[in-house]
């Protein structure tokens, strides 16, 4: 459970953090909406040769060592340059952006019959950025460096929950990691994770079925890591590449210079195109004046791209004028999160009252709030419409409750709800994060509950803190901001954390034997397709439950300079494709 | 206060029987200086005012129908990020000094409701600023001895505080402490913002204080006082408080607006008050983010606290000038 705690810190913390932007790490739209339709097209044969620049706010990156990333944006760029893994996602806008391919592997793995064990075949030709070849030793070596947790902290740490190791008392692995030396059962690691004599095939044994391990592997936690090279902590700053390019300066603070890795075999790799000689990251840049060097697009800006979203008061200038000089060089479509507040069903065991809770709910004046248009549209569930599979309206809104729900709320439909449940409403405590946004935010659900007739009180808490009091039972009140968005593209990173008994974000507190079995058989089917029905169907129950409002399906805008190709919005990781753009020569 | 016409009020000449010559305690002499200056005149109306506003800005929105808490969509702009819809800030004869990005809400209720809070918060912290320095100033000027060294010390740790990290590192602690205690999380700001302002406000006034018993203890009528037997108790507050009076209310008034500007410099790096209650602080901080794209949000709440500020600073000015002329700008 702590382990998956902090997984859900790290993405519920990317929403916190990016709520004065409108969202802080881009996202995917599976667009069926024509949002993508904005976009600069799909993937196209680009040309080669030029420098890309990057501009960030950020002093540096949150961590380069691919044990340690987790946040998308990060992903999608160092995936793109040096970081393989087995199996990634194709380059592509709209939904064949999300479909799976293989990598570093020759096909995107085979799993045994229920899905405990997966085997990947590395290619011929994979090497390090010195010239040597990637071995299934580089690749287990890497995944062993997860279990580090005490020196490879922030990153996921689905290695350790789903491989077969057993777990020591306190509920951690037995095995510690490369760098642990007495007490540390290696050998239990070496079982779940087996190499073939040839080096070349990698097989992981897992502790339960997961039907889905071949996305999971398309974390660079499960990436190659020469162990010679290993240098702990500090591999952070000295990353050691497998792609098209390596590090050939990286000053924190100032900037990254990524050069072409002369012993990447093109061969090998039929996934990356590496148009450009060059990337260059500028770090520390200020938000505005990244805005306005690409609005201005002066010949030396042209092939600059910004990582994050643009400034929320930019949108209008380059959105919605319909100015010509910004025409496909933009994108503005599903971020990967949605937004909600989670019900504590232990402070609210009355389905009547969530469910008059929800009904009340005036979403418009939260997507106000938000930023209206360009925050996104009104979520009707906790899965999005960038999971294609998973995703079906809920029909909340409908007649799930008896009545129509506007997007302003139902505040009659709330008080026959709470007449029904034969109990007063209790009063209620919204909990948020300090923020500017967020606090409109809470002003928005205290009067759409006044107007149904619920007194909520409003309970800021310190950034920092939030999540720390909101996950102790002792502290967490009725209501409760949150956000989440998917690990990989499979609802089975939404709705058994977010409403699972094992799952590492259930804020509603859902104890729920029923749901809970459900979600357990539905883990197990290999078919994606008929797993993603079992995730509809969940996802609806989530909804007559009312565990949880929901919000908001966010969106995230970006627009980059006039000489860059291949800009759109790539949807498995709701970010630019970095990997695949190039500049216009 | 050094003049030769300062007489302490307990040695006041009797009032005057009849006849030409009368004569005028300290406290109406000074009055007269006061309401000859115009500028003080003007500035003190002006406050009269902005706190007869603020005490009666429920009757006032509802006299105008408008109400600092309830959203109005229909007056945003979704296409354009929630910013307000039309020119000046969305101003229009609903909102008559247009309305609040991102939700609506109508600007001059907001006003008007933001100036209870942040009056009452930086009144009651001059309150308790004034009561705490004055006392612990005058025990520490006429005890002397070892307590003026403990005291001395503290007030040097206190005054060498970075008191704004301070009040930032302390806020979520305390808060939360303050809420245990079964405060709504809303007071909870208001009394910790109170708190501090006080805790950290006094020690500039128990310096001034000090120096100035330091100096009245050794004059002759605190002599006399002592030489009668007087019990030490009427001697401070019989004998020396009353000569304090100037430098107290002098401070006062000019703290006043700093501490009206702290708590918005605070609400700006998030220790403000509570959503929904609005304060001038949380609005500057919160338009300061719009000043591109809505400048005229920005200049509300800047307009008020500049009048308020300026309105305290003429009058303070004012007042020092009054109880102590040979200082004031006047007798030039």
């Amino acid at each position: 459970m702590g382990k998956a705690i902090n997984r859900g810190l790290r993405l519920a913390a990317v929403v916190s953090a990016g709520a004065l932007a409108l969202a802080a790490c881009g996202g995917g739209s599976s667009s069926s909406e024509g949002s993508a339709a904005a976009s600069g097209g799909g993937s196209a044969e680009g040309a080669s040769g030029g420098t890309i620049t990057m501009l960030t706010n950020a002093e540096q990156w949150q961590h380069v060592d691919p044990q340690r990333m987790y946040t998308g944006a990060d992903i999608a760029f160092f995936s793109g340059y040096t970081t393989r893994t087995l199996t990634q996602y194709a380059y592509a806008a709209g939904e064949a952006g999300t479909e799976l391919i293989a990598d570093m592997a020759t096909d995107t793995g085979t799993a045994n019959e229920d899905a405990t064990s997966w085997s990947f075949t590395l290619r011929d030709g994979v090497s390090f950025e010195d010239g040597t070849a990637i071995t299934c030793a580089d690749v287990k070596y890497g995944v062993s460096r997860t279990f580090a947790q005490d020196v490879i902290t922030d990153g996921p740490t689905y290695a350790i929950s789903y491989l077969d190791i057993a777990k020591a008392e306190d509920g951690s692995s037995v095995y510690k990691g490369p760098y642990a030396t007495d007490g540390n059962d290696a050998a239990a690691f070496d079982a779940a994770v087996q190499c073939s004599e040839d080096g070349k095939t990698i097989t992981f044994n897992l502790n339960r079925s997961v039907a889905d391990f071949n996305y999971t592997v398309t974390l660079p936690a499960f990436s190659p890591v020469p162990a010679a090279k290993d240098t702990g902590e500090s591999y952070d700053d000295a990353v050691v590449s497998s792609g098209p390019y390596k590090i050939s300066e990286y000053t924190k603070g100032q900037k990254m210079t990524l050069v072409r890795n002369e012993n990447w075999d093109k061969a090998s790799d039929d996934y990356r195109p590496a148009y450009p000689d060059q990337i260059v990251v500028e770090f520390a840049q200020d938000p505005a004046a990244m805005d306005q060097r690409i609005i201005a697009d002066a010949p030396e800006d042209q092939a600059t791209v910004e990582y994050g979203n643009m400034q929320p008061e930019n949108l209008a200038t380059v959105f919605t004028a319909n100015d010509p000089r910004f025409e496909g060089r933009t994108y503005n479509g599903y971020d990967p999160y949605v937004r909600y507040t989670a019900i504590n069903t232990s402070l609210l065991p009355n389905v009547k009252h969530r469910q008059a809770i929800v009904a009340a709910m005036n979403n418009a004046q939260y997507i106000a709030a938000r930023g209206g248009d360009f925050a996104g549209e009104r979520a009707d569930g906790i899965v999005k419409p960038n999971l294609p599979l998973d995703y079906a309206p809920s029909g909340i809104w409908d007649d799930m409750y008896g009545d129509v729900i506007p997007a302003e709320g139902n505040p009659e439909l709330a008080k026959k709800l709470i007449e029904e449940s034969g109990e007063p409403m209790p009063d209620l405590t919204y909990q948020f994060p300090n923020n500017p946004v967020d606090e409109k935010i809470a002003a928005a659900i205290q009067s759409s509950m006044a107007a149904a007739g619920i007194n909520v009180t409003l309970e800021p808490i310190e950034p920092g803190q939030y999540y720390g009091i909101v996950f102790d039972p002792e502290q967490a009140k009725e209501l409760m901001r949150s956000g989440w968005g998917p690990d990989w593209l499979n609802a089975s990173t939404v709705i058994p954390e977010l409403l699972g008994q094992t799952g590492g974000f259930n804020l509603s507190q859902v104890q729920d034997d029923a749901y809970e079995a459900k979600i357990q058989d539905a883990l197990k089917i290999l078919d994606r397709t008929e797993q993603g029905k079992a995730w509809q169907e969940l996802n609806k129950e989530a909804m007559q439950n009312a565990w949880v409002i929901p919000h908001l399906f966010g969106k995230a805008q970006a627009f980059w300079g006039s000489k860059i190709g291949n800009g759109f919005l790539w949807d498995a990781y709701g970010s630019l494709a970095f990997g695949d753009l190039y500049v216009e020569q | 206060m050094s003049t030769d016409t300062t007489v302490p009020p307990a040695a006041a000449p009797p009032p005057s029987v009849s006849g030409a010559v009368t004569g005028l305690s300290l406290r109406q002499l000074a009055w007269r200086r006061l309401k000859r200056d115009k500028a003080a005149m003007f500035a003190m109306w002006l406050l009269v005012a902005i706190f007869l506003t603020a005490l009666l800005a429920p009757l006032i929105t509802n006299l105008l129908g408008v109400n600092p808490y309830d959203f109005d969509l229909t007056s945003l702009d979704p296409a354009q990020g929630s910013l307000p819809a039309g020119p000046w800030g969305g101003a229009s004869l609903d909102h008559p000094l247009g309305v609040e990005p991102l939700t609506g809400r109508d600007l001059l209720s907001r006003l008007l409701f933001g100036a209870r809070v942040s009056l009452f918060i930086a009144c009651t912290a001059v309150i308790m600023i004034a009561i705490i320095g004055t006392t612990i100033g005058i025990i520490a000027g006429y005890k002397g001895g070892w307590l003026d060294t403990v005291i001395g010390r503290t007030t040097d740790l206190l005054l060498a505080f970075p008191f704004i990290l301070a009040i930032l590192a302390l806020s979520p602690v305390l808060t939360q402490r303050l809420q245990a205690m079964g405060l709504s999380p809303e007071s909870s700001r208001v009394v910790y913002l109170v708190l501090v302002f006080a805790f950290f406000g006094w020690p500039y006034l128990a310096r001034l204080i000090r120096g100035q018993v330091l100096s009245l203890r050794e004059r002759e009528f605190v002599e006399a006082a002592v030489a009668n037997g007087a019990p030490t108790r009427r001697i401070l507050f019989r004998e020396v408080l009353p000569n304090l009076w100037a430098p107290i209310i002098v401070y006062v008034t000019i703290s006043l607006p700093t501490l009206i500007a702290t708590e918005a410099a605070l609400a700006y790096l998030g220790v403000g008050i509570v959503e929904p209650t609005p304060s001038w602080g949380k609005m500057l901080a919160d338009s300061v983010r719009y000043f591109a794209v809505v400048p005229t949000y920005l200049f509300i709440p800047g307009t008020a606290l500049f009048i308020v500020v300026y309105a305290f600073n003429v009058f303070g000015d004012a007042v020092r000038d009054a109880l102590d002329p040979r200082t004031g700008r006047n007798v030039r």
